[in-house]
């Protein structure tokens, strides 16, 4: 992974056509301006971690898989006694 | 009443208005608007989300709750714009329900995301996935065994 420090004000550049630029930092946050092509997408990162979770659980699955997890989280948890025992 | 065709649960009569209506889509997913939920007895607590407009589109959730009881929903303004909730009017089960989509990868343990949970207004039905982005919630969350008793979306 490349690091580099930047202050604000201060811009990289990604190739020919992106730039990165530092617009603001303030409390744990840093503000960041993307000058890029329409065609280049920029997604903040959860967006794309959610775009893809949603396309593997869109797949279809087995009625077996389902029934398993049912089970699964039918069990019952095992700090907890059996029903009907003290 | 219109007829629903699906791939998994066969052809079903649905009442448009328990469909939920995603006015944004889902990410990925953007043009589809309607999933009719769906539950089963056999497959409780699991909430079936069918798309009304391809037969062979259905996510399998859960609600988050059951997931993490402890599980805290922080909705950005413009989210709660789309679903019409002013500020303090997004308590799970009074008045949106809460779902994470259900993941079961081939020979995997199955996971939840709690990252972007479903929101839907209990009121109108509106809905939209929220991505929580400084939750420190994982898109793919093992989920726990343990009775999961009536836990409320």
């Amino acid at each position: 992974m490349l690091v580099i420090r930047r202050r604000a004000g201060e811009s990289v550049l990604i190739g020919d056509r992106i730039e990165v630029e530092v617009i603001e930092l303030a409390s744990g946050r840093v503000k960041l301006g993307f000058h890029a092509p329409m065609d280049v997408p920029i997604l903040r990162k959860e967006l794309k971690l959610t775009l893809e979770q949603n396309r593997v659980a869109s797949l279809g699955v087995s009625g077996e898989s389902i029934a398993r997890l049912v089970e699964h989280l039918r069990q019952r948890r095992s700090d907890e006694p059996p029903a009907g025992r003290e | 009443m219109p007829v629903l065709r699906t791939r998994s649960f066969g052809t079903l009569d649905f009442e448009e208005a328990s469909a939920f209506f995603f006015p944004r889509g889902l990410p990925g997913f953007e043009e589809e608007r309607r999933f009719l939920p769906i539950e089963a007895p056999q497959s409780h607590p699991l909430l079936f989300l069918q798309s009304t407009a391809r037969p062979e589109l259905c996510f399998i959730t859960l609600p988050v709750l059951a997931v993490d009881r402890r599980y805290r929903l922080a909705l950005e303004a413009d989210d709660r714009a789309v679903l019409g909730l002013a500020e303090g009017q997004a308590e799970i089960g009074r008045d949106v329900l809460c779902l994470a989509i259900v993941t079961i990868p081939p020979g995997g343990e199955p996971t939840a995301n709690l990252l972007a949970p479903l929101v839907v207004s209990l009121s109108s039905r509106v809905a939209l996935q929220a991505v929580q982005h400084d939750s420190g919630y994982s898109h793919c969350q093992p989920i726990p065994a343990g009775e999961t008793s009536e836990a409320s979306c």
